[in-house]
């Protein structure tokens, strides 16, 4: 690690004017279970000069349903997702993507908003800077990905475009089924961003300067199943290779609604509209659920290393569906 | 057996669990000296690449910068066998070579002086396979090897040391065969051993050549050895080794970090430590061999093997000191393993441009079975016999033997373990379980389970020298010299419990100097899976050699012949007549008496471990479940229940089981990056995926030490991943070869990944 200033910002506001004072020279800190990381591992070509600490700021940290929305401040941390009775009861796929991620310890100390900021874990771009020096790639706004010809075992199926990282985050791949929303602050004011149109191939929809600070969730009403499968190659403690969300309503044993979303396989959580739409009004059936599948892959193009993603993002949604 | 004695294969504390389970212990980066400064390593980008220039002169600016070392400034240290591979170099040859040494007064300080040094490269081509690194117009490593051959032979093993077997006559044995099979094996993910702490050391460097290292190795007086070597015969140096956070074999050598830490001492007069991160740890420390193997086998219908011929290439990355005695000793094992008169197996070591390889448990003949089970597997199939017997029936039997490491013929002169393995087979169900050759065992909709057989056994349970003194006091305790740290096993309790067996002392009444080369005699150290036999003969005839003394001092107080006094709890006395006695501090208090063990090599007996697994396959997804294991051995005498169970429950870690499902190291084979040197990319199964492990132990007396135990030792790992392969082919139906068993190879082997094969290209 190398020596920064560090700040506890008492508010959004607070952290906002600092954000803005250094200009891209310093990074929030929320539970720091990854940030450290990068910190430690100095893979990024530049230090952050300062780290401005947001747990300080109160009343981020809250769960609760506001009229149609559920409302989650992006200080709340995993382990209050996991175990909120609101969200197990209502919302139980992002309980369950919550639950899915790391450790005890980790999900005490991890919010939800930092789990949806966390950095990719491409194996290069990652790649510390004390083994002979850092790996530059577009992300890192230079050279060419050596993902895209290298060891790509774990990288995208879909949606890369010049990075090919995919997105990391469990919980958002629930909060895209449940057409979760995510709350950005900036000192010009505030906006809101659907949950998959959040991440980018190069990066998140962050501008210099804006933070999150909440994330919405339009309320769940009626009879919905909800599942969260997450395929890893140890338990626990392991990222995705392929996950699975699902939030369906089958009333009279006639799907009306369907909604899944993919995670690991893409720079963002991918809706698989083409499945959802092809549901609608059939019976859920092992046969129905392959045919939802194989839809669902159609616009996959698996690199060199990870064709064997798509097999098993299928047997996935095979399950969400049939379980 | 064990109702006789008193301490011996019971349960008894460990000398040192308080310590370590309430934060006591005192590992090596806990020591802290005066004036004690930090070192760091900078490391290289390229895989081979010449240095041109090295500025140092912003990072000896930084304040608390106190020495900046090139290979420029360094003497002419070297290691590798033979001594070919200098401690820096002007040449690097893999990513994350060493290229400079920095001193300073925090990590912090040191770590940022790497950043101000300005290192101007001429890359060189790098290789990375070893048929590759083969072919003449290859990138040369060094010009010691032509042709990126590293020399065969270990020195050290004698003038006649191992470098393939040949012995009967192939043509011959493949003629009497029903079946012959062949085909190319590979067993090369380079599975880390990754003890959890990593390697590290601190030097204290006197004017003109003396220098104390202090350690953290299974074997400490070992590293006093290497580094004389190492720092060209004319430096006496002082290892003292202390708790050591497991080893697994990969600590025996630590010269690389040693060296490091001494040059800076040497260059500040300072002490200087030296820890390596678990980054550095995952990327630049040794790990396992890579092997490939292209053999052939002929099998009788009785599953007698006639013949085995082929060639063994080992890839030991960027240089060799010990693969040498890894190929020498897995030669030998492997005809533990089969009976068979004709064989020509032609190891090659290879040089590539990766970390190097280096000591783990299993030793070359954990690689070698990894891939000749496989192949012998081909040819079981095709005559219908069942793994279990096949390796029962072909496994060193009494009066049989083998050509080991020094390249002698020894005649095995241990137990039958057929009884073990039988006793295993009973346990596991494997009867039950066993539907022959790519079978499954059960079925349940998508998921198919199987079941696979391995073994694995070595003489190296007593090979190389121990020597040890045992000190009695007048007070009546005892003191046990053997240079051995405690590296996780148990084994400095477990000396303690056999001198007190011998000496009938209470257990607390005896204690173990610590692990220092200075006051300590030879001792190679708990390696191979000598501790029980070699190092615990050592310490028993030290024991019995003082009580002799004893003996003979107190004899003429108790009117007598020594020959007719026994001792228990400090008291000596007449047997037959037990009051008859006299206190040890008889002796006079201004008295100590001191007796000498010496274990001398001895390869005529060897362990053995059978491991049954039965495995789970999702044949939707790929992923394999360990369900169960049962470990079967016969260890003569067990000397601390506990301790035996932690051994054979290690199976999973350190490269073991887990090799052929989920641990590898993954290497970029265009650039030379290790991906994965961190916990969360290199997989390293947790505690709540756990699969049940039942060990079944059996106590046959062996003609080894005077409590007839040979030990377990590193066995434990080496049966499992061929065990493995066999179970997920016999679950899946079709054969799977290749280590690890990813969820990719597993859906390839089932051939659903045909389809997307086709799409592939462009996310």
């Amino acid at each position: 690690m190398r020596p920064f200033t560090h700040y506890d910002a008492h508010a959004v506001e607070e952290a906002l004017t600092l954000l803005k004072r250094y200009n891209g020279r310093a990074v929030l800190n929320a539970g720091g279970t990854d940030l450290l990381s990068a910190l430690k591992g100095e893979y990024l070509l530049h230090y952050p000069e300062a780290i401005i600490n947001i747990k300080t700021i109160p009343d981020l940290a809250y769960i609760r349903e506001d009229g149609d929305m559920l409302r989650i401040g992006a200080l709340a941390r995993l382990s209050d997702v996991v175990n909120s009775p609101l969200l197990r009861k209502r919302y139980n796929a992002l309980a369950e993507a919550a639950y899915s991620v790391a450790t005890p310890q980790v999900r005490n100390m991890a919010t939800l908003g930092g789990n949806l900021c966390q950095d990719i874990r491409c194996w290069y771009y990652r790649y510390p800077r004390h083994i002979g020096g850092p790996i530059g790639c577009l992300r890192k706004g230079n050279k060419a990905c050596l993902a895209a010809t290298g060891d790509n075992r774990y990288h995208a199926i879909m949606g890369g475009k010049g990075c090919f990282a995919v997105c990391p985050s469990d919980t958002a791949v629930a909060l895209a089924a449940l057409n979760g929303r995510i709350k950005i602050v900036g000192t010009r004011g505030e906006r809101s961003v659907p949950v998959t149109d959040f991440f980018h191939p190069l990066g998140n929809e962050l501008k210099r300067g804006e933070m999150v600070r909440e994330i919405e969730v339009p309320r769940i009403t009626g009879m919905v199943r909800q599942t969260f499968l997450k395929f890893t190659l140890r338990r626990p403690v392991d990222f995705a290779i392929v996950s699975v969300a699902s939030v369906i309503a089958v009333p009279r044993g006639r799907c009306r609604e369907a909604r899944i979303a993919l995670g690991a396989v893409g720079p963002a959580p991918v809706r698989a509209t083409a499945a959802e739409e092809w549901l609608k009004g059939k019976p859920i059936s092992e046969a129905t659920a392959a045919e939802a599948a194989t839809a669902a892959l159609t616009g996959a193009r698996p690199l060199r290393m990870n064709s064997y993603k798509v097999e098993i993002a299928k047997t996935l949604i095979k399950r969400a569906l049939t379980s | 057996m064990g109702d006789k004695y008193r301490f011996i294969g019971k349960a008894t504390p460990r000398r040192d669990a308080t310590e370590i389970v309430t934060g006591g212990t005192r590992y090596l980066n806990d020591i802290q000296m005066p004036d004690m400064l930090y070192g760091k390593v900078l490391r290289s980008p390229h895989p081979h690449a010449l240095i041109k220039r090295i500025d140092k002169h912003q990072a000896l600016a930084l304040p608390g910068v106190k020495a900046v070392l090139t290979w420029e400034d360094v003497p002419d240290w070297r290691g590798g066998t033979p001594r070919h591979t200098r401690v820096l170099d002007r040449k690097v040859r893999f990513v994350g070579d060493a290229v400079a040494l920095v001193a300073a007064a925090t990590e912090g300080i040191a770590q940022e002086a790497l950043g101000l040094i300005a290192v101007e490269y001429e890359v060189l081509p790098a290789v990375f396979d070893m048929e590759e690194a083969l072919k003449p117009d290859a990138p040369q490593l060094y010009e010691e090897y032509p042709g990126n051959r590293v020399t065969p032979g270990m020195p050290f093993f004698g003038l006649n040391s191992l470098t393939e077997i040949v012995m009967g006559d192939v043509e011959q044995g493949f003629g009497q065969a029903d079946v012959i099979t062949e085909g190319q094996f590979g067993y090369e993910n380079l599975p880390n051993p990754l003890p959890p702490e990593p390697p590290g050391a601190i030097a204290l460097w006197e004017e003109p050549n003396r220098v104390t290292v202090w350690v953290s190795n299974q074997a400490s007086y070992m590293d006093k050895i290497t580094l004389y070597h190492v720092m060209n015969r004319h430096v006496e140096t002082r290892s003292i080794g202390g708790p050591c956070g497991g080893s697994f074999g990969s600590k025996f050598m630590s010269w690389q970090v040693q060296s490091y830490a001494a040059l800076l001492s040497r260059a500040t007069g300072k002490p200087v430590k030296l820890i390596l991160t678990k980054e550095e740890h995952l990327a630049v420390f040794t790990m396992r061999p890579a092997s490939r193997m292209r053999a052939k086998v002929g099998m009788k219908k009785d599953g007698t093997v006639t013949a085995v011929e082929g060639t063994w290439l080992v890839d030991t990355g960027y240089y060799s000191m010990t693969t040498q005695a890894q190929v020498a000793v897995g030669c030998g094992e492997v005809q533990i393993m089969v009976r068979c008169p004709n064989w020509a197996l032609q190891p090659v070591i290879v040089c590539t441009n990766r970390n190097a390889s280096g000591i783990v448990r299993g030793f070359g003949g954990q690689e070698l079975k990894c891939m000749l089970i496989p192949l012998l597997s081909l040819a079981m199939e095709k005559l219908a016999i069942d793994p279990f017997e096949f390796l029962k029936k072909n496994y060193v039997k009494p009066g049989d033997g083998y050509v080991w490491r020094d390249g002698n013929w020894y005649t095995y002169r241990g137990v039958d373990y057929a009884a073990a393995m039988e006793k295993g087979a009973r346990t596991f169900g494997w009867k039950e379980k066993w539907k022959g050759w790519l079978k499954p065992t059960a079925i349940n909709g998508a998921t198919r389970r199987g079941v696979g057989v391995g073994v694995h056994g070595n003489a190296d349970i007593g090979e190389d020298a121990s020597e040890a003194y045992v000190r009695l006091h007048p007070d009546g305790t005892a003191m046990l010299f053997s240079c051995v740290t405690e590296h996780g096993t148990g084994q400095r309790s477990n000396f303690i419990k056999m001198v007190a067996e011998v000496l009938q002392l209470p257990l607390e009444s005896v204690s173990l100097a610590p692990a220092d080369s200075l006051i300590n005699p030879y001792e190679f150290g708990p390696a191979g899976s000598r501790g029980t036999y070699a190092i615990g003969a050592a310490a028993i005839r030290a024991a019995e050699d003082a009580k002799g003394k004893l003996f003979e001092l107190l004899a003429p107080l108790l009117k007598t012949r020594p020959e007719e006094l026994d001792t228990a709890d400090g008291i000596v006395f007449v047997k037959g007549n037990p009051e008859q006695k006299i206190p040890w501090r008889a002796m006079s208090i201004d008295r100590t008496i001191t007796g000498f063990g010496r274990f001398e090599p001895d390869y005529t007996l060897s362990n053995c471990m059978m491991s049954f697994v039965e495995v789970e396959v999702d044949t939707e997804t790929g992923k394999v479940t360990l369900l169960r294991v049962v470990n079967a051995t016969d260890v003569g005498q067990v000397i601390d229940p506990p301790g035996l169970a932690g051994q054979l429950n290690g199976c999973l870690g350190s490269g073991g089981i887990d090799s052929a499902i989920f641990e590898e190291t993954v290497l970029d084979r265009s650039t030379g990056h290790i991906l994965n040197a961190n916990l969360i990319d290199y997989k390293w199964r947790t505690f709540p995926e756990l699969p049940t492990i039942d060990n079944v132990v059996m106590e046959t007396p062996f003609p080894s030490h005077r409590f007839h135990a040979v030990g377990v030792g590193e066995i434990a790992t080496s049966p499992g991943p061929s065990a493995i392969l066999m179970a997920i082919s016999n679950a899946i139906g079709t054969w799977l070869h290749a280590y690890p068993a990813t969820p990719e190879r597993v859906l390839a082997a089932l051939g659903t990944l045909s389809h997307g094969e086709k799409k592939r290209g462009g996310a």
